[in-house]
């Protein structure tokens, strides 16, 4: 073996801790809270525009038409680098967390909402027929029968906002990507580190399509 | 109980409805028949508001349900208001439309427990008294996928009737079902018939309309073309195009 495989090998070794150590202790909450308040906004944003609830629903079509039309990247830079000019400063974990809970809001409102109207239209009439409200009526019977619908397609937004969220390196968050980057500065082995770090979140999303195909096994033997 | 009057529909350009006065009393059991596409699903739909009247008045039970001027609400009625009065009226589908999330029990339950705030333990024996009476107690525990086209249809039966409606509509109940299972869904019917309770049956069981209903509503292109006693409509027809539509399927 050359002087060089062994020091590269070396590199590796040496960093693939701090690397997997700063993808769970930043990159997974980072994830993990930005889904869950997304999914929570995304949430809210299907129901207002399902039942449409004036005057949200249109703000609610606005919001969504705005994030969807434009770059994560460039959302990320408004709240981190743009917003200080109005005198507003966020620091770098709390602009990363509004910025991919607003997109993962957006993102899954539509496959929320999609997933409630695929709710056969007779299963709303026939809670009409028996004086439900819409409201009890989404609550009781069209939310639990959508579940089934949109547990893949949020499955695969979770898996794509784990990789999304080394987009928080650009805006000086030090999760895993910005640290394989700061690596990389001081060993000069771009290709390494990168593939390294390509490595690890693949490890990630593994263990996640894994979880996903359990779940919806899970989902699917529930019945309904 | 139930009072149409001048009542217009279109969708969109469409006149589905035309001019329909209907009056159905106490007690009476009306059966609606007529060719596919006359009016027949939409006439009974208005009555609960799964369809908006584009013009005329519709009562429930003596109170006003709907009235449209060219389209225009002019009611002032609330959300709540009506909800209330479409509550005397139980809808039976051709699809049954069971709550597919739900126990057979949960089925039944579930109205009358979040609609009407009755108690569970009060519900749940009044759900299963109704399940007796379609003969599913057995399958109280069951979800809607695993019975047969018969029994969902006579739990959506049971499921109406727990809300103690005072009008029950039926919009071809057995058109879904293979032949076998016809006659356990119009049974539970006749027996609902018998006991007196006022029904509107859309249906193309001519049998049924013979032997149950006090009079039969026959539909075409909208409008109400003859009614009468079932003798009178099954054996002296007056009209041309109810003679033509008999000849069809009798
Ligand atoms: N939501 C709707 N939008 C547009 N047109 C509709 C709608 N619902 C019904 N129609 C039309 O209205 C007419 C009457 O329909 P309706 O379902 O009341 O007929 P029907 O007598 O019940 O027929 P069938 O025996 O086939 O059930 C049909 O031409 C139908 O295509
Ligand atoms: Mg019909």
């Amino acid at each position: 073996m050359s002087d060089n495989t062994v020091r590269i090998a070396g590199i590796l070794v040496d960093s693939f801790f701090p690397l997997l150590k700063a993808g769970l202790l930043y990159t997974v909450p980072l994830t993990i809270i930005s889904f869950v308040l997304g999914l929570f906004v995304a949430f809210i944003t299907a129901t207002v525009r399902i039942l449409d609830i004036k005057p949200f629903a249109k703000i609610a079509e606005f919001y969504v038409w705005i994030i969807r039309g434009t770059p994560l990247l460039v959302q990320l830079f408004i709240i981190f680098y743009g917003l200080p000019s109005l005198g507003i400063t966020i620091d770098a974990f709390i602009s990363a967390i509004i910025g991919f809970t607003l997109s993962v809001g957006a993102y899954s409102s539509e496959i929320i909402r999609a997933a409630i109207l695929s709710v056969s239209k007779g299963q709303w009439e026939a809670a009409h027929a028996l004086g439900i409200s819409k409201k009890q009526a989404l609550i009781h019977i069209i939310v639990p029968q959508a579940i089934k619908f949109a547990i893949p397609p949020l499955s695969n937004s979770f898996i794509s906002l784990v990789k999304d969220t080394s987009l928080a390196a650009s805006i000086t968050y030090t999760e895993m990507f910005r640290v394989a980057q700061q690596i990389t500065a001081r060993t000069y082995e771009p290709l390494w580190m990168y593939t390294e770090v390509a490595v690890i979140y693949l490890m990630f999303c593994t263990v996640l399509n894994i979880l996903q195909t359990k779940m919806e096994i899970l989902f699917e033997r529930s019945g309904n | 109980m139930i009072k149409m009057e001048n009542v217009n529909k279109s969708f969109g350009k469409l006149e589905v409805l035309k001019n329909i006065n209907l009056e159905v009393k106490q007690g009476e059991v009306v059966c609606i028949i007529g060719p596919s596409g006359s009016g027949k699903s939409t006439l009974l739909r208005s009555l609960n508001h799964l369809e908006r009247i584009t013009d005329g008045r519709v009562y429930i039970d003596g109170e006003l349900l709907d009235e449209r001027k060219n389209d225009k609400d002019i009611t002032n009625l609330s959300p709540e208001s009506i909800s209330k009065i479409c509550s005397e009226l139980g809808m039976v589908f051709q699809r049954f439309n069971l709550f597919s999330n739900k126990t057979v029990l949960e089925n039944v339950t579930l109205a009358p427990i979040i609609v009407k705030k009755v108690h569970k333990t009060e519900s749940t024996e009044y759900a299963l008294e109704l399940l007796e009476k379609v003969g599913l107690s057995d399958k109280k525990d069951e979800y809607p996928s695993n019975l047969s086209g018969g029994q969902q249809q006579r739990v959506a039966i049971a499921r109406a009737l727990a809300m103690k409606p005072k009008i029950m509509l039926f919009d071809e109940p057995t058109s879904a079902l293979d032949p076998e299972l016809v006659s356990e869904v119009l049974d539970v019917m006749k027996e609902l018939a018998k006991e007196g309770m006022t029904m509107i049956v859309v249906t193309h069981e001519m049998g049924f309309a013979k032997e149950v209903a006090n009079r039969i509503i026959f539909m075409d292109k909208g409008e109400i073309i003859e009614e009468g006693k079932p003798e009178s409509i099954f054996n002296n027809p007056k009209e041309v195009r109810t003679k033509a539509f008999l000849s069809k399927i009798l």
